[in-house]
């Protein structure tokens, strides 16, 4: 059978069938779906008659349009159908739930599907997330029109191509397509917070499922903390593992400390030896202390390098440190000794060496300060960075700009997402 | 140990059932209880108990769906009964929400007139207030305030006290019903559970448990905070009724509004007991302005899939901002209007409310039902009957009151 052109799901439900004679054998009810290439296709109506549903495969359709739908089979050779839970059915798990446009990165709700032809078959080519789709199932799509004429305006089409879209239900994520989960990777983490939050934590979970692993390090770190433990402790600590490895290692421990003890090391376990330490030592902190906020991991230097050296021990190592603004000068016995910004870095002559032009007054906190007196010297000393120094002099680590932030103001998917 | 652990988790899971409960008691609650306690005396008190169980069945039932599906009710229905469905409820609800807020800046200001200040200049201004607190102040501000005005209802339970009232006998008239064959007490008795039991409480409570993230180990305290909220709701009503019965129904006085309530306090139970009630009743008509047009505004842009959020803009947000501008927009330009149907417009919203209320309570019972949305988390068999019968007597009860509203029977 040959379907050319368009239609909505909307006007196909509850159409009449008809057999070759013209007989009705049934109305339409729903429609199954497979996964297709490269759209997602109608493989079957499913038709009710009397109370009791049939199956009638789309390769026994004579004639599908949004006038007529014709068999080429009469109703006593259809085949009964139980609703199960396995098949995908458009109406029951498509239309009217939500659904995230990957290229507007954000959750949309799906009013009405656009079916297409395509070689012979009838594809999901969009969805309606507009005003005109509601209007269409509620059958006054005309009427809407006449009155946004009333206007001098005209009632939009949002559709948004089935391309973008990744589906949230675990059930249809068999029928997503490779575009939107590469597409995923491309978002900005903060954005997909935005969605997790915006869904129901079920739903959240599975989607941050589909992420690859660096996407999932990075939109984790934007999550309120109690999101952040739900995801982590429903996924398998294999996957967790991979994910926490590659955060930074302030913000793993902030992770790892709110699980259950023995989830923490299941995970931490499994998590590349060098990286553990670094959070195991992280995790020895009070939360709310300078030691708690701060990452161990910055850049360091010797008092006698040369600008050049420094420059090029900077490029092997920054790549992965988050934080790299400032050179930490520590003498032999691990104590600061002064700080670089990377800028006197990058305009000093390159014979100089670092201890002419660091800074030696130098602004610390003890790790067991409290984080409002970091907050404090941070606003008064307008820095990017705090490095964490004990009594003895030996620097433990940085406590950086954004942390601070994140004390002072709630992460944005928190103040976006609580209502009144 | 254990019950430290228990009493954290409670405290950490507390606030949305209270929040909802108190803000039940809003101007047209606190008016019901008025003219009851004054009308009646302490002979309607006994309806509360009944009261206070069917609300704590449904509520119970509403915060279980939020627990467990972890949506709103208005997302559950747009999911499992299609557009049409939800599309008229949407429309019943915004108009017996703006009905709702109409009676709630009524009662703004009357209060304020009360104490002296025009509600010329009080109207626009509390208006105006509450548009600029939630569309430009920031979340944590608006929070704070809103904890803040939820104690104030204790304001009832001080004037109450101020009343002294004859406790036996107000026990005695609390656990022993004291039946009138009388219309309007017939009619009284049925809008107490009326103006406790609302269509857009369930949508509320439900969003705001979904929204907490609450989690299944964690629903015992989540049950717990409903009970408690039910509990405190009645509480604030007993004492309503409980001040206008030991001084208004003694003298003799007959009310229709809660502002008269308190201005006939005056001269019975002393200035600080009147000017106590006035500003609770304040309070409670503002904190009602405040979440009512905004409750509104989620659900249809939940139910519609538009965008929403108190931080978002004109821009990003058009249907939202555009619903809870209207809605505080035209309540206030009808309490301003001179000769505007106030009456009328209440009595139809507690009408529209009326018919939206076995819809929702018949969805609601059959979603939480639904084991594909619940799980094993369904009602289980005797405690369904329970439910059943509360859904049952409460829309036979609330299809009597709209009857009798739009066809009085006095005599």
């Amino acid at each position: 059978m040959s379907f050319f052109g368009e239609v909505f799901c909307s006007e196909i439900i509850g159409k009449s069938v008809l057999d070759p004679k013209g007989e009705e054998i049934g109305k339409v009810r729903d429609l199954a779906i497979v996964k297709g290439e490269p759209l997602p296709k109608v493989s079957a109506l499913i038709i009710e008659k009397k109370k009791k549903t049939f199956f009638l495969p789309w390769t026994d359709l004579n004639i599908f349009n949004k006038k007529i739908i014709a068999a080429n089979v009469y109703g006593d050779s259809l085949r009964p159908y139980e609703l199960s839970e396995e098949s995908l059915l458009v109406v029951r798990d498509i239309l009217d739930k939500q659904i995230v446009d990957v290229n507007g990165a954000k959750v949309v709700r799906v009013n009405d599907i656009r079916l297409e032809g395509l070689n012979s078959e009838a594809v999901l080519i969009a969805i309606d997330v507009g005003v005109r789709g509601i209007m269409r199932r509620l059958g006054v799509e005309r009427g809407g029109e006449d009155l946004f004429k009333l206007f001098k305006k005209t009632l939009p089409y949002s559709l948004i191509s089935w391309n973008y879209l990744q589906p949230i239900a675990p059930k249809l994520t068999k029928i997503s397509l490779t575009v939107p989960r590469q597409m995923l990777s491309e978002l900005h983490p903060a954005d997909i917070a935005d969605i997790i939050s915006s869904i129901s934590q079920n739903e959240g979970v599975n989607f941050f499922d589909n992420l690859d692993v660096e996407t999932a390090a990075e939109a984790l770190s934007e999550l309120e903390s109690d999101v952040q433990k739900d995801i982590i402790t429903r996924m398998d600590s294999e996957r967790a593992s991979d994910i926490i490895e590659l955060m930074p290692p302030d913000e793993a421990a902030d992770i790892l400390s709110d699980l259950p003890a023995d989830k923490a090391k299941e995970i931490l376990e499994g998590i590349e030896k060098e990286e553990a330490e670094d959070i195991q030592e992280l995790l020895g902190h009070e939360e709310d202390t300078a030691g708690g906020l701060m990452t161990n991991v910055f850049l360091s230097f010797s008092p006698g390098m040369t600008v050049e050296e420094a420059s090029e021990k900077f490029r092997v190592q920054a790549r992965d440190i988050e934080t790299v603004y400032y050179l930490y000068v520590l003498d032999k016995d691990e104590k600061l000794v002064g700080v670089a910004s990377l800028k006197q870095l990058m305009l000093a002559e390159q014979d100089c060496h670092l201890a002419d032009f660091m800074e030696t007054n130098l602004k610390t906190v003890a790790p067991e300060e409290d984080e409002m007196v970091v907050a404090e010297l941070i606003s008064k000393y307008n820095l990017l960075a705090l490095p964490v120094v004990d009594e003895n002099g030996y620097m433990h680590g940085i406590v950086t700009v954004d942390d601070i932030i994140d004390i002072l103001l709630p992460p944005a998917a928190k103040r976006g997402r609580r209502k009144v | 140990m254990k019950r430290f652990r228990s009493l954290l988790i409670f405290l950490s899971v507390m606030g949305p059932g209270i929040i909802t409960a108190n803000i039940d008691n809003d101007a047209s609650g606190i008016t019901t209880y008025s003219v009851a306690g004054a009308r009646f005396g302490y002979s309607l008190l006994w309806t509360l108990i009944p009261t206070t169980v069917a609300l704590v069945v449904i509520q119970e039932m509403i915060a279980r769906m939020g627990v467990i599906t972890g949506k709103g009710l208005s997302d559950l229905i747009r999911e499992n009964y299609g557009v049409k469905s939800t599309f008229f409820m949407m429309i019943g609800l915004f108009i017996a929400n703006l009905g709702t807020t109409v009676s709630n800046f009524a009662g703004w200001a009357a209060s304020m007139e009360i104490v002296g200040l025009s509600k010329y200049v009080m109207v626009p201004f509390g208006a105006m207030a509450i548009w600029i607190l939630v569309t430009r102040g920031s979340y944590r501000v608006v929070e704070r305030i809103l904890l803040f005005a939820c104690l104030l209802y204790f304001g009832y339970v001080m004037s109450g006290m101020m009343a002294h009232p004859d406790w036996g006998l107000v026990f005695k008239r609390t656990v022993l019903p004291d039946v009138k064959w009388d219309n309007e007490y017939i009619y009284l008795s049925i809008a107490i559970i009326g103006t406790t039991i609302t269509p857009w409480m369930q949508f509320y409570l439900q969003s705001s448990i979904a929204e907490k993230g609450i989690k299944k180990e964690e629903y015992g305290a989540s049950k717990l905070d409903v009970i408690v909220g039910c509990s405190i709701t009645d509480i604030i009503a007993f004492f309503i009724i409980v001040t206008c019965a030991t001084t208004l129904f003694s003298a003799g006085i007959r009310i229709d509004e809660a502002a008269e309530a308190a201005h006939a306090l005056k001269p019975l139970a002393g200035n600080y007991a009147s000017l106590i009630f006035a500003v609770s009743l304040a309070n409670a008509s503002l904190l009602g302005a405040i979440i009512v047009p905004l409750a509104t505004a989620y659900y249809i842009c939940e139910a519609m899939g538009w965008e929403r959020g108190v931080n978002k803009t004109f821009k990003e947000a058009p249907q939202f901002m555009w619903i809870y501008t209207m809605i505080i927009g035209i309540s206030a330009f009808l309490i301003l209007l001179p000769g505007a149907p106030l009456v009328f417009l209440m009595v139809f919203s507690a009408v529209v409310n009326g018919l939206l209320l076995p819809f929702v309570l018949f969805y609601a019972i059959s979603l939480v039902n639904n084991e594909k949305l619940m799980g094993e988390h369904v009602n289980s068999g005797v405690y369904n009957y329970v439910s059943w019968g509360t859904v049952v007597t409460i829309i036979v009860l609330t299809t009597f009151l709209i009857v009798t509203t739009v066809m009085p029977l006095r005599g």
